[in-house]
């Protein structure tokens, strides 16, 4: 055996798309305003606010308690709302089992374009709908938890051994029948993974709801940054991020047992 | 016959209306408030009908352009810095810093952008620039370790082919674990670019640039109809781009 022969490359496609990074970078870093030059001065006031917001306001964690339990509130909320209402949009967006073409596809659009605004967008139309506080947040989230839930648990439902499903249907089962019966039990180990996975999410995205205005423990880190209190909004994001990785770590030893 | 009992799933069932319930009492959404809340949504919602759009071309799309600015310079920034730590974090290749490397990993993950960026923006004023290095910061986390996994996975033929013929380490990494990771890589660093551009576009808030600053002033002044533009545009810009990426991702995987 030869030496085996280099592949030949596409040198006018390598070439075409560096080309394209590269003038995407500078266009991009041009429209930002990015500067090494200004990131060095500013160095300067920004050592300053370090100084500032350490060492954390550690009195100022009692005043903690009650915002963040809210936040947990909010997130229990919308998790359970969106992870019940993803139940029908994921079915009806998996392909092996939706009973139209046409559903299929407008449910499908539908969940994509869900998917498209990010959690604070929900947050900041669901506070001006309702009203500030913490109800905008259990609604944006319940949205966020749906987009989330249905898109993943729908990839699942289309991935079924379908000979269940059609057991059910041949035994003169009904559509909904065939669905409760012969799809759902099996995915049900990844419908409880990914709510579980949602709710995670949404414990994080309901630490920073309160930026708009839609309560939890981000109402408190709002006023804190606005007066600039930089030791108490360290303080806010230590706690934060502690929660945060104990709820996650809790979570993804459960989600680990279930599959 | 097997005794019955009741299962774990009722238990858990049970246990999370309990909470559900309590939830609900704690932010006191009453049963009256439930019924008031579908009627305000709806009524709101005709507000946001017609969309200016005259707004949106001048104003909106300005600022979604940032936005994706923002995203995009936040990507190089994280692709730059996870690309060392992806091959330092990888267990194969270096046993002793790889846990270290991957519990940094980890806790920068949960730092939501934003809670960065209200560091960035009074280091480096208010604007675009303390978006993008947020972005990039908090994106290095999840770029490293999805990185480090990818490198571990890799076939280790070529490495110790590249090394018994007397190549060094740095010749192996250069002939022998860059060709096998750059296009999975690859992937990782547009699929977080599309996540970027939506974490990108809810920076506004705490005055870090883009599209989400916008929503922020349309709503607070009640200005639905600008609103409904700053949506239209962002769901048909984000949709777009998820499409592109999308494709480009399949694309380099298949290779």
């Amino acid at each position: 055996m030869g030496v085996p022969l280099k592949p030949a490359r596409n040198w006018w496609l390598w070439a075409g798309a560096g080309g394209f990074l590269l003038a995407m970078t500078l266009w991009s870093a041009q429209g930002i305003g990015f500067s090494f030059s200004e990131l060095f001065c500013n160095l300067g006031s920004g050592s300053r606010l370090l100084q500032e917001s350490w060492p954390p306001d550690f009195a100022f964690l009692p005043r903690l308690y009650q915002p963040f339990l809210e936040t947990i509130y909010i997130a229990i909320i919308g998790t359970v709302v969106g992870g019940i209402l993803a139940i029908p949009i994921a079915v009806l967006a998996a392909r092996n089992l939706s009973p139209g073409k046409l559903i299929w596809f407008a449910d499908r659009n539908f969940m994509n374009i869900l998917r498209t605004l990010p959690d604070l967008f929900w947050a900041m139309l669901f506070a001006a709908a309702v009203g500030f506080g913490p109800v905008a947040g259990a609604l944006a989230l319940s949205v966020f938890t749906i987009a989330v839930v249905s898109k993943l648990w729908s990839e699942s439902l289309e991935a079924v051994n379908m000979g269940l499903p059609e057991a059910v249907r041949s035994a003169g089962g009904s559509w909904l029948q065939m669905v409760q019966f012969g799809a759902l039990p099996q995915a049900l180990p990844h419908y409880v993974s990914y709510v579980l996975y949602a709710f995670e999410l949404n414990v994080r995205a309901s630490m920073v709801l309160g930026l708009v205005g839609a309560g939890g423990i981000g109402m408190i880190l709002e006023t804190q940054r606005a007066n600039f209190e930089y030791e108490r909004v360290t303080m806010i994001i230590l706690a934060v991020l502690v929660a945060v990785l104990i709820i996650e770590q809790i979570s993804e030893s459960i989600r680990k047992r279930l599959t | 016959m097997p005794k019955h009992r009741v299962g774990w799933a009722t238990w858990l069932t049970f246990i999370i209306a309990a909470l559900f319930i309590f939830s609900l009492w704690a932010i006191e959404f009453s049963p009256s408030r439930m019924i008031q809340v579908p009627g305000q949504v709806l009524q709101q919602l005709s507000f946001f009908y017609p969309a200016d759009m005259a707004y949106g071309w001048e104003t909106v799309l300005p600022a979604i352009v940032e936005s994706i600015q923002i995203a995009w310079i936040g990507t190089i920034i994280a692709a730059i810095l996870s690309l060392p730590l992806a091959l330092l974090g990888a267990r194969t290749l270096f046993p002793r810093i790889s846990r270290f490397v991957k519990l940094i990993s980890a806790t920068a993950r949960a730092f939501p952008e934003i809670l960065l960026a209200i560091y960035f923006v009074p280091i480096v004023g208010l604007g675009a620039f303390a978006g993008a290095l947020a972005i990039g910061i908090s994106s290095v986390g999840m770029l490293t370790k999805l990185g480090a996994e990818v490198v571990e996975s890799i076939d280790f033929g070529p490495v110790e082919a590249v090394e018994a013929s007397g190549g060094s380490r740095l010749l192996a990494l250069r002939y022998a674990v860059f060709p096998q990771v750059l296009p999975e890589l690859a992937a990782h660093w547009l699929f977080r670019f599309e996540l970027n551009i939506r974490a990108s576009a809810v920076l506004g808030v705490v005055g870090a640039g883009g599209v989400g600053g916008v929503l922020l002033n349309t709503l607070r002044y009640g200005h639905f109809d600008k609103a409904a533009a700053v949506l239209v545009l962002t769901i048909i810009v984000v949709l777009a781009i998820d499409m592109i990426s999308g494709e480009i991702r399949h694309r380099i995987i298949r290779g």
